[in-house]
């Protein structure tokens, strides 16, 4: 008998009925996507590490597992499926392509031995728009976040903000706005650097009370705010939440609309996505890009619920405890 | 849903109560936390009280809505929480220090830092340029330079006695800490309005207990 009766961290095999219902959830995604226009590309497992260093923050490369292959190359296993989709296209799209709707689907592997039942194999579905940089198109990649799920029970709330509201912040008054936001506290800004108009958006965007007339006041970001409030005046207020003090603490390859699609009964998070205008010129073909990615097992294990399990306190269960 | 707070265990625990309960919210008394109780519900809040070094895991994996934890320990734990609010109390230092015949830790030729806190120890050596073994430790630190175990040691240091005492050797100032209300992302992104109402809240009580003590000093 094999000595290791347990498989590594954060992996593990899925039954027949964590198949059956995989793969349901997995066709009706893809039927949908596809009655939606959107054609599926199949991305390798592996990929040379070097076409995305410039690309991945030092931490997302860290989640990755990587190793030198018999020629001597620094070779990674997928670990995110956007830039590869922006590789893999780029070379091969012209003017006359675009806008182009694909998708893809796939196991991604994370290194993420300190997250806490993280799953390090995570299947995930993903759709992009290629081309398009219109409030358009990022309305029709929310609208398809929210519609998704909607066939599983689940009551999709989806959460969205602008990146370029703080990068724009931090290029013009350096890192420490990053801190004074993501903290939500301004001790350590100096206020002097700053002008008015953007001290003001600053504070109230800590505060959580910002609106976007706060954010058309900063000169710099006037069309940002026109973008956003064209967005929102198409989208159902009830489903989608415009959250302007959500704050990043990176931005990785994001450009503009950044969003995530939470289970509005669970509160737990079953996708997300943003927009990465930049992103296919690095791969050589200038081409404004937004794009969504469910990971499967996520939805699936809001789905199947949680068995309850004892834990000390009569009546209680470990799943009412952790939630 | 009711909102579940997680308060650590220890020297910041009876501060923490005594804010949360200047600011209107019912908390357990001490006789119920010694209990063997793990969850405290009051007027549509749940209290659990946790290990310190676990508020960040529980608010990080969205097993607590909130909670308040030191600076050091949402660190150590790559917490992605929001912290809206700094306390005014339980602030230290986390510092590197040196042993007493060591040399400094650039000079060091077989320099090992023995420390709690791995993962900020190593992130500072790395930001610093610095070489060194990091060794991870549980409790006792200081020991490890005494004992000539280390050649440095990253530690909280308060009052400083025992640096002194050991005449051990304070060299930089890795981290001010301070403890902080910590905010879930996901909660603060689901349930915006509760959290600021929360997070006003333990403002508001902490504004006017500066107020009055500086009213106190005028």
């Amino acid at each position: 008998m094999a000595g290791k009766t347990r498989y590594p961290t954060g992996v593990r095999p899925l039954l027949i009925e964590e198949a059956a219902r995989r793969r349901r959830i997995e066709g009706h995604f893809v039927a949908e996507l596809e009655r939606a226009g959107f054609a599926e590309v199949v991305l390798p497992i592996i990929d040379y590490a070097e076409p995305y260093a410039q690309i991945v923050s030092a931490d997302t490369a860290r989640q990755s597992y990587r190793f030198i292959d018999r020629e001597g190359d620094l070779v990674a296993v997928r670990s995110d499926f956007t830039p590869m989709v922006a590789r893999a296209l780029a070379p091969a799209i012209g003017p006359s392509d675009l806008p182009l709707r694909v998708f893809y689907r796939g196991d991604v592997i994370r290194c993420e031995a300190s997250r806490l039942g993280a799953n390090r194999e995570l299947f995930q579905i993903g759709a992009e728009i290629i081309g398009d940089p219109s409030p358009e198109a990022d309305v029709a990649i929310l609208e398809i976040a929210a519609g998704l799920p909607a066939a599983f029970d689940v009551r999709p709330l989806v959460v969205y903000n602008d990146t370029a509201i703080v990068s724009r912040l931090l290029s013009a008054f350096g890192e420490p706005v990053r801190s004074a936001l993501v903290t939500k506290r301004l001790g350590s800004l100096d206020r002097a650097r700053i002008d008015a108009p953007a001290f003001a958006l600053i504070e109230r965007l800590a505060g959580g009370f910002a609106s976007l007339a706060d954010v058309a006041a900063w000169g710099p970001l006037a069309d940002r705010a026109a973008h956003l409030e064209e967005i929102a005046r198409r989208l159902d207020p009830a489903t989608f939440s415009l959250h302007l003090d959500d704050i990043e603490d990176g931005f990785d390859y994001y450009t503009g609309i950044r969003f995530r699609v939470y289970d509005g009964e669970s509160r737990a998070r079953i996708a997300q996505g943003g927009r990465y205008d930049d992103l296919y010129a690095r791969f050589g073909t200038p081409a404004a890009a937004i794009g969504l990615t469910f990971t499967i097992d996520d939805l699936q294990e809001r789905r199947a619920g949680a068995p309850p399990a004892a834990i000390g306190s009569p009546g209680q269960s470990l799943s009412e405890v952790t939630r | 849903m009711s909102l579940r707070i997680a308060v650590p265990k220890g020297r910041l625990q009876d501060n923490v109560l005594a804010v949360f309960s200047d600011a209107g919210y019912d908390v357990p008394t001490e006789s119920e936390i010694r209990s063997r109780r793990l969850v405290f519900h009051r007027d549509g809040v749940e209290w659990i009280v946790v290990k310190d070094c676990d508020v960040p895991v529980y608010v990080e994996h969205g097993a607590a809505d909130a909670g308040v934890a030191g600076l050091d320990q949402i660190l150590e734990h790559g917490c992605s929480a929001y912290q809206p609010v700094e306390m005014p109390f339980g602030r230290c230092r986390m510092m590197l220090i040196g042993a007493p015949e060591a040399a400094r830790l650039a000079d060091e030729r077989n320099a090992k830092v023995a420390t709690k806190y791995p993962r900020i120890t190593r992130q500072y050596l790395e930001s610093r340029g610095l070489r060194a073994e990091v060794i991870p430790l549980g409790g006792s630190v200081e020991l490890a330079a005494v004992l000539n175990l280390t050649s440095h040691v990253v530690d909280l240091v308060e009052t400083g006695e025992t640096v002194r005492i050991h005449r051990l050797v304070v060299e930089d100032t890795v981290a001010e800490i301070s403890p902080r209300l910590i905010v879930g992302r996901g909660i603060y992104r689901t349930e915006r309005a509760r959290m600021r109402e929360l997070i006003a809240r333990v403002e508001t009580t902490l504004s006017a207990r500066t107020a009055a003590f500086l009213g106190r000093k005028g």
